[in-house]
């Protein structure tokens, strides 16, 4: 690799279960570094800044996720056939199958079902006061993804483990990813079955599927992939976003008080959650052409990492970025990617966890932490693993 | 200056629309209304426009020169 010994070095590995727990302080160090950094832990160049982030995944052309946009090789190669890992009309073809369903436009026929579960899961949470966030957290995600995505009710129980794991997977090959492979490889199982079974509800996005795999717009063969595309992101990083909000609102009693007095503020506080706490941390793209990067040369073939967790951190695109502020203009924010291959299913996330939001500023009058939380380890997943709460009715 | 919306790639997410409302909506079908298709964006409404293409979350606004 030409000059890498001119490129800033960051030897501390992002990935060890304690930089899990608490990346930012890496992310701030890698920032100050410069705007790109070699990691010679993973062998491979990271943009921590929010400028390059951007640039990056807007030309998809030159930075591919064909190739995969997991760290290790291995997960490269078992992920071909998702739509994360395709490029072009490919990709534009998959996405197309099932992300219609997934855009504000096809949702909004859902909001009022989704307002309701929302309203039942806090009215369940205020009759026991005292909560797991992460449970509160998980409850919308778990009833409304896998109805839309057709998963049949057998096999529901495994769906936020097997989904985490296949997110680990997509890490490093640390130990935290080796120790997902059973859970991941457990999901790719079941949905061979659900697809060749056809087990999937009628009318989801699963029957979809296999009705334009009937139709030869697709092989038979690429279903599974395709559900577990839309079925795997779908919980873990709405479970983060709602969870983090309660967090994050229960020790900033001010800002909740801003939610309360003005809940059209909700949308945009749905953003800054996702900007503070971002649920995913990064992923890697393929340099497909020789390119350049603030002045770094990325060969052709190697690899770059996006870390979007950082970008959303990034003092020279934020000011006072290190706070939480639901008032500050937090659209841009790179939490759902960008661009092309920007989340399929932010439309949903969204629509969750501006629910949530909804539902709480409606019935409850203060959220207070009631214990220290914890966060999960994840190689990509960024989500607390305990949050006890005390919810105080209005 | 003008603003391009690429309507295949817009899904509706509605972000433009809340940093530049005098500019983009979305009509009853959700689908995107740009007030200034192919002309030049007022001057006093040209920091919501930029606010409104940098926050496309699929990058369906751009700005032309």
């Amino acid at each position: 690799m030409p000059r890498r010994h001119e490129v800033p070095v960051y030897r501390p590995d992002i990935y060890s279960p304690q930089a899990i727990l608490d990346p930012y302080p890496h992310y701030a160090k890698m920032r100050e570094l410069g705007p790109v950094v070699w990691l010679p832990e993973h062998k491979i160049h990271a943009l921590p800044r929010y400028a390059e982030c951007k640039a990056v995944l807007l030309d998809d052309k030159t930075f591919v996720s064909g190739d995969g946009v997991a760290l290790n090789a291995i997960a490269n190669r078992l992920s071909r056939g998702t739509t994360l890992n395709s490029d072009g009309e490919d990709h534009t073809r998959r996405r197309a199958l099932v992300a219609h369903r997934l855009t504000p436009r096809a949702l909004r026929a859902l909001r009022d079902v989704v307002d309701r579960q929302a309203a039942e899961i806090v009215d369940a949470a205020l009759a026991r006061r005292t909560v797991d966030g992460v449970e509160v957290a998980a409850a919308l995600p778990m009833s409304v993804v896998p109805d839309l995505v057709g998963w049949p009710a057998e096999g529901r129980e495994n769906l936020l483990r097997w989904g985490a794991a296949t997110f680990d997977i997509l890490g490093p090959l640390n130990g935290q990813a080796v120790r997902a492979v059973p859970a991941g490889l457990g999901m790719a199982r079941f949905a061979h079955t659900v697809a060749k079974q056809r087990k999937v509800l009628p009318g989801s996005m699963g029957d979809d599927l296999l009705r334009a795999a009937d139709a030869g717009e697709l092989a038979h063969a690429e279903c599974p992939a395709l559900m577990i595309d839309y079925l795997a992101p779908s919980l873990d990083t709405t479970l983060s976003a709602i969870a983090s909000a309660l967090h994050l609102f229960a020790t900033h009693p001010g800002q909740w008080r801003l939610l309360k007095d003005d809940p059209g503020l909700i949308p945009n506080a749905v953003n800054e959650v996702v900007r503070f706490e971002s649920p995913l941390r990064a992923f890697s793209r393929k340099v497909a052409r020789d390119a350049e990067v603030a002045g770094t040369a990325l060969p052709a073939g190697s690899r770059v990492l996006v870390l979007y967790a950082s970008a959303n951190r990034d003092a020279r695109a934020w000011e006072d970025p290190d706070t939480f502020d639901i008032r500050r203009d937090a659209a841009r924010q790179l939490g759902f990617g960008h661009g092309t291959h920007g989340c399929a299913g932010q439309g949903l996330a969204r629509l969750e966890t501006q629910a949530m939001l909804r539902a709480l500023v409606a019935r409850v009058d203060k959220i207070e932490p009631a214990g220290p939380p914890e966060w999960a380890q994840n190689n990509i997943i960024h989500r607390l693993g305990r949050l006890p709460l005390e919810l105080i009715p209005a | 200056m003008k603003i391009s919306a690429d309507h295949d790639r817009c899904e509706g997410h509605g972000l433009c629309t809340e940093q530049a409302p005098a500019i983009f909506e979305l009509d009853d079908d959700a689908e995107l209304v740009h007030r200034f298709e192919g002309t030049d964006i007022p001057p006093e409404q040209l920091a919501a426009a930029r606010a409104a293409v940098t926050s496309c979350p699929v990058a369906a606004l751009r700005e032309l020169p």
